[in-house]
């Protein structure tokens, strides 16, 4: 009875999952593949079409573009979040309520309307922004947000805040050295999962990139957008190596939720 | 003067009024229990004596030092919390050493300093250890330790029992009494438990919704009781209606009377009582407790009911409820009580 069971469960999952699997890996042989036209199997295989991705200077000038757009956006998260989850926790504890609902609103208007918004608002602005990364830039801060405070401040109830300074405090520390010492290092955690988490997400961002930026400044999404006419080889190629990228980030954000116990 | 003199101080957080004209004194290497029910202003004073909660009235003075404004990290108090408040980034070793870090002083020395209290509260071997792998008592130790490590010129400690199980508090509390005798710290310990403050304290000041209502040694606070809230909260003190204490006891009082429930004797035939045990008065039994050691009855007289206390020497004596006796008084602990 309870092995029947199991394996009726095994078996729905093991199915599930390999059906969700079936594009992936159709993608996969499909980018490894010589050409794959009207046979069953495909003619041969061959790298050519990750040698032809990982040469193409174009390829490679995106994905930094990406990069340097997803990391500036995380520090300045980083830089502007956790000062400001401090002084919530620990001075207007009240706040909180105000704030969980102010970090859905990046979520709560769809980012097509957003986008022309932003557009609209910065279009007129004397500071040419639009079109270039740093609006960008400004925008995935604000969809950074909801993820990092959340992480974050769950750390924060997570330790008994209030004490530890206290108690940092009476031994002779600061309140930026306990915040230093003791606070930071407790939120480590929180803090690299949420990194990952967002940077993953952001990588793959497209509306607002598409609206925003465009081809003016062409990261990894509008690249493979504008690619899509080429090789579907190549494609799958590029889409396999993004994969393989944001697979990596997960597996170490969910390594380092885990980690430290 | 003495070593610590508080005056007129009061805190109020908006409206309500947490503690107010709150004065007292307190001498080098006394231990102090600030002792009432929860809600009474006590924890709130004592983080005040920190620093970590600014007052709105009165002076705080420390070895002839007003330190009523002075930032927590320059008064040289140490503090324990319920919750150990220890650093879970760091080891034990870590944690303790942080106070003297902070001070300045090199690594090598703060290590030795740090090893030698751990040592002083049975924690050797533990250096390595981080917070989360200790149990509740450790973990409080490793926050006395931290405390101590600075030579604090006082020794606050935030209910630090109370998150601990009956064994480990007691044995505990016996240590953290051997170290203050050692190291003739002024400590002042907050709790709800009298039992605790009675073992403790060289003096006890008992505090009601925001005020000192009684301060003096623990037995004077046990025996001589300035109002009914003192003589509810020590112990299991008997209030009598004036009326029918002067008609028992042939008083001229104003005021209800307290007596204790090991004042009241269950008459036993064939002994022998002295002069000022006398008053008998007939009683049933309503109800008893046994508590171990003691036997506590409810008994009826006169409409009125009675906690009497009886030490638990042989079984035989335990009277179900109903039964009649007879109950005696020693009429040198009747003592009137300001409501």
């Amino acid at each position: 009875m309870d092995n029947n069971n199991l394996l009726f469960h095994k078996s729905v999952v093991y199915g599930l999952s390999g059906l969700l699997f079936i594009p992936i890996l159709a993608t996969l042989i499909y980018s490894f593949s010589s050409s794959w036209g009207a046979t069953m199997l495909p003619d041969g295989f061959t790298f050519k079409w990750y040698t032809q991705l990982l040469t193409d200077p174009r390829f490679l000038e995106a994905f930094g573009r990406s990069l340097f757009i997803c990391i500036s956006s995380l520090i300045l998260a980083m830089v502007l979040v956790l000062p400001m989850i401090f002084v919530v926790f620990y001075y207007y504890p009240a706040l909180d309520k105000v704030m969980n609902i102010l970090i859905l609103l990046p979520f709560a208007v769809p980012p097509v309307v957003s986008s022309v918004g932003l557009l609209q608002l910065y279009a007129d602005s004397s500071v040419q922004l639009v079109g270039t990364p740093w609006i960008l830039i400004g925008t995935y801060f604000t969809i950074a947000l909801p993820f990092m405070y959340r992480a974050i401040s769950n750390s924060f109830t997570s330790i008994n805040l209030r004490d530890l300074v206290d108690a940092a405090h009476l031994l002779g520390a600061s309140t930026t050295k306990a915040y230093l010492l003791i606070i930071l290092p407790n939120l480590k955690k929180g803090l690299l999962a949420s990194t990952f988490l967002s940077f993953s997400f952001l990588l793959g961002e497209f509306v607002f990139a598409n609206i925003l930026v465009g081809t003016r400044y062409e990261t990894l999404q509008i690249y493979l957008y504008n690619m899509r006419q080429t090789s579907g080889h190549f494609t799958s190629a590029l889409v396999m190596t993004y994969f393989a990228f944001i697979f990596v980030c997960t597996w170490l954000a969910t390594r380092f939720s885990k980690g430290n116990e | 003067m003495s070593y610590v003199k508080v005056s007129q101080l009061a805190k109020r957080f908006g409206d309500v009024t947490v503690f107010e004209e709150i004065d007292f004194t307190i001498e080098k290497g006394e231990f102090i229990t600030l002792l009432g029910p929860s809600g009474c202003g006590k924890s709130t004073l004592l983080r005040s004596l920190a620093g970590l909660n600014q007052v709105d009235a009165g002076d705080i003075w420390v070895d002839q030092e007003n330190i009523t404004h002075t930032a927590p990290q320059l008064r040289e108090i140490g503090m324990v919390f319920q919750s150990y408040a220890l650093f879970p980034n760091m080891t034990v070793l870590d944690n303790v050493a942080f106070g003297l870090k902070m001070k300045g002083i090199n690594k090598a020395e703060a290590r030795a300093e740090a090893k030698r209290m751990i040592d002083l509260v049975e924690l050797d071997g533990k250096e390595q250890f981080y917070p989360r792998e200790l149990s509740g008592g450790q973990r409080q130790r490793v926050a006395l330790a931290r405390a101590l490590v600075v030579k604090p010129r006082i020794l606050l400690l935030d209910e630090p029992l109370s998150a601990l199980d009956a064994k480990i508090r007691k044995s505990l509390r016996q240590q953290i009494l051997k170290i203050q005798r050692e190291l003739n710290l002024t400590t002042v310990f907050v709790t709800h438990d009298q039992e605790e403050a009675m073992l403790l304290s060289d003096r006890i000041f008992l505090m009601n919704q925001g005020a000192i209502v009684q301060q003096g040694k623990p037995e004077d606070i046990y025996t001589k009781p300035a109002n009914e809230f003192v003589a509810s909260f020590m112990g299991h003190y008997n209030l009598i209606e004036a009326e029918t204490a002067n008609q028992w006891f042939k008083l001229d009082s104003q005021q209800k009377v307290a007596i204790r429930p090991e004042s009241i004797y269950i008459k036993e035939a064939g002994r022998q009582y002295g002069d000022h045990i006398s008053v008998a008065k007939q009683g049933t039994v309503l109800s008893h407790q046994l508590l171990g050691n003691v036997i506590r009855y409810s008994i009826e007289v006169e409409k009125q009911a009675l906690t009497v206390d009886l030490l638990n020497r042989s079984s035989e004596r335990l009277m179900a409820a109903g039964s009649t006796l007879e109950l005696l008084f020693n009429l040198n602990e009747i003592q009137p009580v300001r409501a």
